[in-house]
Parts: C-alpha cells; sequence; structure tokens
C-alpha cells in the first residue's frame, strides 16, 4: 500500500481531522455541503475548504426535536452531529434543494445550527432544455455573489484553476474506477469508495496528489486472480464499510455504482470552453441525474442497466436509505427492467441509527446463492 | 452415503439425516442463548435417531440465523435458499414459501425447481412471527398451543389495529378488560398477523402453489387466516419446522454426489 493510500485509508478513522488541520494551516474557512450538485469549484476558487457532510451511525439525540421521524438518517444524524457540536470546525453550509428533507432541513439548520454563513442553491427540478441552463447560470452566478461577499473573492481566471482542479480529480476517480472494473482485486471495494468519499473531504489539490500516487501504485500491484461474484450497488450516500467489507467477505465484490458518494461526484467534467459559470451550469444540467431530479430524455433504468453491463456485474443490489422517497420512487421500475433482463437483484433498507450488518449479510448471501445458481 | 442439515434458528434448532434422499433421523431443540451448542445437539441427537456416527456423514450444511457458530460444519447457506430447495422437495407445485418463524418470517418466491427467484424478510419486528404468538397466549392465559384452533371458532374477530407486538398486547388487554368475548380476539389477533404477512409477501410475485414452514404453521389459525388473504388453499408440510434443515440436507446431497 503506498503511503497516499495509507494517510487517506487513515482518515476513515476520523473524517474531518484533515479539515480541521487544513484550517490550522492555512487560517482559511470550511464550508459544509451535503450533495453531488453543490458547487464546490465556487467555494474552492473562494479560498475555503467545501466539506461533504454525510451524517453518521449514531443514535440521535437533539434532532429529534427539530425534525419529523420520517425524515432520512442523513438529515436527522447530519442535523445532530451540528447540535451537539460535532461540526464545530464548519464556517457555514451550503443546501442544494436537492429533495423535500434537505430543502427544509436547511431552514431548521440555518435558524438552529448558528454557523456564520448560510447559502442555499436552488436546483430547477426539470433539468433538461435552454430553460434549465439559463436558470441553472442564473442561480450560480447568484451564489457566486454570496461567496464573494461572505467567504473570499471569486474571480474567473481562479474559478476556471479550481475547476481544472476538480475535473482532474474527476478524471483520476473516473481511471480507478476503470481499473477497477477491469481488476476488482487491486483494492477492496470498500477502499475504493472511501477514496470518492475522502475527495470531499481534503482540498482538491492535494488529494490529486494523494490519488496520483495512489493509483499509480495501485497500477503497479499484482494482479491477484479474483473469484468474486461481481455486483453493482446503487443508492445515494454509501458510508457503510463495514457493510462493503462484508459483501466482500461473502464474496462478492462491487464493481461499479450509482451512488452519489461514488459514481456520481466525478461523473461528467466541466467544459473549459466558455464562462466558468456557465461551464459548471452545463456540467449539472447535462450529466446523468440523481432520482431526486428529472430528466424528460433520460431513462435512468436502461442507464443503469448499461452500466451494469459494461460492468460485468452478475446482479445489482439497491442500498437505500428509509424515508428516501426519490430513491424509493424509483427502484419499482428499475426493479421491473432489471427482472425483465434476467438481472438478480436484492433491495435493502437501512438506517444510520440502526444498521445491523448480520441481517444484511443473510439477504446478501442469499442473493449470492441465486446468482451462483445454489 | 448419509448427509445432514443443520438449521439453528433463533428459537430452534433442527437437524434432518439424510440417506439416499430418505430422512433416516431429525431431530428439534431450544437454541437458547448458545447457537453453537444448540447445532451440536441437534445434530447429535439426529444422529442418534438415525443410527449413524458423525465420522459416517459425507456431507454437513449448516443453515439458519446461527450458522456461522455451527463450528462442525464448513459449509453454510442461508435458510432462504434451503427453505426453497425444502420446500420444493415435499411438494414440487409450491411457488411462493411463507416461513414464519420464531423471530422473524420471510416470503420467498421459487421456480419450479426450487431456485430462489426473489424474497422478501422481516426481521425488524415480531409481528407475525411465534414470539407474537408467544406474548398473546401469555396475554389471554390461554395454551400456546391452542391458540390456532380457539380463533377459528370465532364468528365475528374483534380487530386488533396495532401493527406492533408490544402495543397489540396492550390493546388486547384493554379488550378483555372492555368484556370483549376472548374468542374474537384471538380470531382478531390472528387476522392481525394474516394482515402482516400478505402485506409483506406481496412485495414479491405471489404465485400458487402457496406453501407455509416453520413452527408457526402449526397453528391452523394462521393458516386459515392467510388463506383467507390470499384466497387459496395454503400448503402445510407434514414437518413444517424441518424444511430448512431438510433443504440443507438436500444441498449437501447434490454437492456429495
Amino acid at each position: 500500500m503506498t503511503d497516499s493510500l495509507s494517510r487517506l485509508m487513515e482518515l476513515r478513522d476520523d473524517p474531518f481531522r484533515w479539515a480541521r488541520d487544513w484550517k490550522e494551516r492555512t487560517g482559511g474557512k470550511a464550508v459544509g455541503f451535503f450533495c453531488c450538485y453543490a458547487p464546490e469549484e465556487i467555494i474552492h476558487a473562494a479560498g475555503a475548504l467545501p466539506v461533504r457532510i454525510t451524517g453518521e451511525n449514531r443514535v440521535t439525540s437533539k434532532s429529534g426535536a427539530h425534525l419529523q421521524s420520517y425524515c432520512c438518517s442523513l438529515a436527522r444524524t447530519s442535523l445532530d452531529m451540528a447540535l451537539t457540536g460535532d461540526l464545530e470546525f464548519l464556517d457555514g453550509t451550503v443546501f442544494v434543494h436537492t429533495c423535500d428533507t434537505m430543502q427544509r432541513l436547511s431552514d431548521i439548520w440555518r435558524l438552529n445550527a448558528g454557523y456564520a454563513f448560510h447559502g442555499d442553491v436552488v436546483l430547477p427540478v426539470r433539468f433538461e432544455g435552454d430553460a434549465a441552463l439559463e436558470y441553472m447560470r442564473e442561480e450560480l452566478a447568484s451564489f457566486r455573489k454570496r461567496v464573494s461577499d461572505n467567504i473570499g473573492p471569486v474571480d474567473d481566471s481562479v474559478l476556471a484553476r479550481s475547476i481544472k482542479l476538480y475535473n482532474r480529480n474527476r478524471g483520476l476517480l473516473a481511471e480507478l474506477y476503470r481499473l477497477r472494473r477491469e481488476d476488482p482485486g487491486i483494492i477492496p471495494s470498500d477502499e475504493a469508495l472511501w477514496l470518492v468519499a475522502s475527495s470531499a473531504l481534503v482540498e482538491k489539490s492535494e488529494h490529486n496528489a494523494m490519488l496520483e500516487e495512489a493509483i499509480a501504485g495501485l497500477k503497479g500491484s499484482s494482479a491477484k486472480p479474483d473469484e468474486k461474484v461481481r455486483l453493482f450497488v446503487a443508492g445515494s450516500v454509501m458510508d457503510q464499510w463495514d457493510f462493503l467489507k462484508m459483501v466482500e467477505n461473502v464474496g462478492g465484490t462491487i464493481v461499479d455504482d450509482d451512488f452519489c458518494t461514488g459514481h456520481r461526484y466525478f461523473d461528467a467534467e466541466v467544459p473549459l470552453d466558455g464562462d466558468p459559470i456557465e461551464g459548471i451550469a452545463r456540467r449539472l444540467t447535462d450529466r446523468g441525474s440523481c432520482p431526486c431530479k428529472y430528466l424528460p430524455s433520460s431513462d435512468r433504468a436502461s442507464c443503469l442497466l448499461d452500466r451494469i453491463g459494461e460492468s460485468g456485474a452478475r446482479g445489482a443490489i439497491f442500498f437505500q436509505f428509509k424515508f428516501c422517497d426519490p430513491h424509493s420512487f424509483d427502484y419499482p421500475y428499475i426493479k421491473k427492467t432489471l427482472d425483465e433482463e434476467g438481472i438478480p437483484s436484492l433491495h435493502l433498507e437501512i438506517e444510520h441509527d440502526s444498521v445491523s450488518t448480520e441481517q444484511l449479510r443473510t439477504r446478501v448471501e442469499a442473493l449470492l446463492e441465486t446468482i451462483r445458481g445454489c | 452415503m448419509p448427509v445432514a442439515g443443520v438449521d439453528i434458528g433463533s428459537l430452534t434448532a433442527k437437524a434432518v439425516i439424510l440417506d439416499e434422499g430418505e430422512i433416516i433421523g431429525k431431530s428439534l431443540v431450544m437454541t437458547g442463548h448458545n447457537s453453537r451448542i444448540a447445532g451440536r445437539k441437534a445434530l447429535d441427537l439426529a444422529l442418534l435417531d438415525a443410527g449413524v456416527e458423525e465420522s459416517d456423514l459425507e456431507r454437513l450444511i449448516a443453515t439458519g440465523y446461527g450458522r456461522l457458530s455451527a463450528d462442525f460444519s464448513s459449509e453454510n447457506i442461508t435458510e432462504i435458499t434451503c427453505h426453497a430447495r425444502g420446500a420444493h422437495a415435499t411438494h414440487p407445485e409450491a411457488r411462493t414459501v411463507i416461513d414464519l418463524g420464531g423471530q422473524d418470517s420471510k416470503a420467498i418466491a421459487i421456480d419450479e425447481n426450487g431456485r430462489v427467484v426473489d424474497f422478501v424478510m422481516n426481521d425488524k419486528c415480531a409481528a407475525g412471527t411465534g414470539r407474537f404468538l408467544e406474548v398473546m397466549a401469555g396475554a389471554l392465559e390461554v395454551e400456546l398451543d391452542d391458540l390456532g384452533a380457539i380463533s377459528l371458532e370465532s364468528e365475528s374477530p374483534a380487530p386488533v389495529s396495532s401493527a406492533c407486538t408490544v402495543f397489540a398486547e396492550s390493546e388486547v388487554v384493554s379488550r378483555v378488560a372492555e368484556g370483549v368475548n376472548k374468542v374474537d380476539i384471538i380470531a382478531g389477533i390472528h387476522q392481525a398477523i394474516a394482515s402482516r404477512i400478505y402485506a409483506m409477501a406481496v412485495r414479491i410475485p405471489v404465485n400458487e402453489r402457496i406453501i407455509i414452514t416453520g413452527g408457526v404453521a402449526r397453528n391452523i389459525g394462521v393458516v386459515r387466516a392467510l388463506e383467507q388473504r390470499f384466497e387459496t388453499d395454503i400448503i402445510i408440510p407434514e414437518m413444517p419446522q424441518h424444511t430448512g434443515a431438510l433443504g440443507a440436507a438436500l444441498i449437501a446431497t447434490e454437492r456429495a454426489g
């Protein structure tokens, strides 16, 4: 394991340690975000560190006083972390209005969490067409002004530089995924997904350097013959490292995914021709959508089917957080599509505040037994 | 050459010894707090029943909740696959297996070869399981084994609205205090179980014939209530609690051969 890979893996025990150290080193500001539609490049260009908050496995105490019980544990545990002081290193947060819950959490957070800076980015519901692009451009310009007024100036050339760094990171992560699809044995699923997740916790140019070294190390490693059953996993946030390790232990390996903390995080690069704000807007409106948004001409089920085929996966797992409406609404038609193609799939529902890997183990093993024709 | 299947469930551990496809021995013990010891005991008793030594066994597969603790077996298969295989073996016409165990419930869609097509499990709550029935038997001061038959005597079941075992018990106690006929309450409980199981099962394709396995299959009231819900007759196998162990033993036979 290379030095860089070890350093990045160590971060998993205390994910915000890097951000705290960075703040001490540079005196810069940290701005939290939750969604991969957040315009990180703008925050980065202002000299601040975008830090992704994805909740954590914990029994909540304070958030229950502010949030209904029927919202997802991403919202519930993130708010709890803020209210108990676990995110005191943040100087502000940006809320992208991804879904109803995040939209409402924004106000609750603004009123109760007490950070100096609060930004909102309201995405169009329907992502296609000139109207969506124009709207997105205006919204991002607005956000840029807010960041300039409160965090630091965001000039075009610095923004273009940040975009290049982000594109580089996206390219590196895409390369990591390519390497893994060819030979899943080079790095376990949980480590590969952590490399993506860590990108949202570490400053981009520093992450690029570490990622380059880590990838070079993986390329140099001897390919071990891998007998594991190839799987495709889809969902929103994937932060259950024990679950991923368990999947490998029982004989599966995740060769590709559709997670917002996985593939969707680095999917597509910002076009560099033209205005940087327009470029960022284009990337957000043109790339493959998540279930929270609507692209009329895109058929998510077909897209997933294609990617499953390309990755050589023999089965799929839908890893969903309880109370996540957008993902749940998409599920039946995607399952139907997979059933019609004879691709075995499994639907798992979990919550951050009550994870039971053992119960999930039986289900995953049953899926593998079905795939193996047991 | 004999083979064995051991199903270590959360409430009971079962073992089946097969030789040339025939059941030559079986056992059932309470699991208690130690799955490993319970599995061992189930195996030993089944071997005794069969008149066979462990060293005579060609293959041994463990299944069930406690399968990983079975130190006597290096092979384990999920109870989902084993129930599918076991149900198919005794009733090849079965296409939906409803397994109602001590603490969990599952519905398994199987094909004409006994292979799993789809499944759904509920191990988050006890509604519909043996535990639920035990709690109710206690609250009503009735023998667990009599509950099913009593439920069939009712002409007007008293609805139980709570989905949760704990709240349902509370509701039952209130009904008794109100003077509602015990027989009607018991019928109401069985209908509540059937509703819960039905709601879970319809998440997978449900095709005839439906077969019920697990300890709760011995409760005729649950079976009848489920038949009403699914609008079809449900098969009750001769040894519903041994389906998993039988399936494990059958897979052991396949792998040995």
